[in-house]
């Protein structure tokens, strides 16, 4: 196994180490949630009884697509899983709750309020503390 | 918040944690472990519907403290059931990126 590792080239080794994928699975979440809120209130809600079911969602196509890209990034995760533990992992993709802010920000121009500003620098620190303990917990 | 949307977001969160602790057990023996993923599996849409569903009737800043506790409880759950053990460094990021993800949700 190891020795099928250092053959591969090296754009492989890269596209399939745990932490390449787990950047890969941040953004697809990020997507699928943008596409999911989107598709949840523009959906049609068939009736209020099962409404909390989140049904009347999945009449928009919007909270398909959203769908694809979680079935997607479901994949990248189970791969991420098979090499890092859950709570580092888990701790890591937080970061995809920070990116819906910073790429309003960036391609859209909104506006960032200080609340939020510190709560993503928090995350970033978190992150980066994780980070520093991740390599000697990794698993194979 | 009514009280059956704060039951159902614990109820979601309690399906993430067990979701993903089953993924993480499933997968990280060899071979993979089958019937456990396909539980975590279960256990993970059951949580996807019910966030769908919260997230139609409640604003994001409404549902903060949920999102904001998942990375905490999951290594909790982790710690618990997985036997992973974070150390003091790891324990610290993983309370900023809760504490960061409930601002930012929040805001």
């Amino acid at each position: 196994m190891a020795a099928d590792a250092r053959e591969r080239p090296a754009l492989v080794r890269w596209f399939l180490n745990p932490y390449t994928q787990l950047a890969c699975d941040a953004l697809l979440v990020t997507t699928a949630e943008l596409l999911l809120k989107k598709g949840a209130t523009s959906g049609t809600p068939l009736s209020a009884s099962i409404a909390w079911l989140g049904i009347g969602a999945l009449a928009s196509v919007w909270t398909w697509l959203g769908i694809l890209a979680y079935l997607l990034s479901l994949a990248c995760w189970l791969y991420v899983l098979r090499h890092i533990p859950v709570s580092v992992a888990f701790g890591l993709i937080s970061i995809a709750q920070v990116l819906v802010p910073l790429g309003a920000w960036v391609f859209l121009g909104e506006a960032i309020s200080m609340r939020r500003w510190i709560g993503i620098a928090s995350v970033l620190c978190g992150t980066v503390l994780i980070a520093r303990t991740a390599p000697a917990r990794r698993e194979s | 918040m009514t009280a059956i949307a704060i039951l159902l977001s614990v109820l979601s969160q309690f399906l993430l944690v067990c979701g993903q602790v089953l993924l993480r057990r499933a997968m990280k023996a060899t071979p993979v472990r089958v019937g456990i993923l396909a539980g975590g599996i279960v256990l993970l849409t059951g949580w996807f519907f019910l966030w769908l569903g919260l997230l139609a009737d409640w604003d994001l800043s409404r549902l903060f403290p949920f999102e904001g506790l998942n990375p905490v409880l999951v290594a909790l759950g982790a710690w618990l059931f997985l036997k992973e053990r974070l150390g003091l460094t790891g324990w610290i990021g993983i309370g900023l990126i809760s504490l960061g993800v409930a601002l930012v949700t929040s805001a």
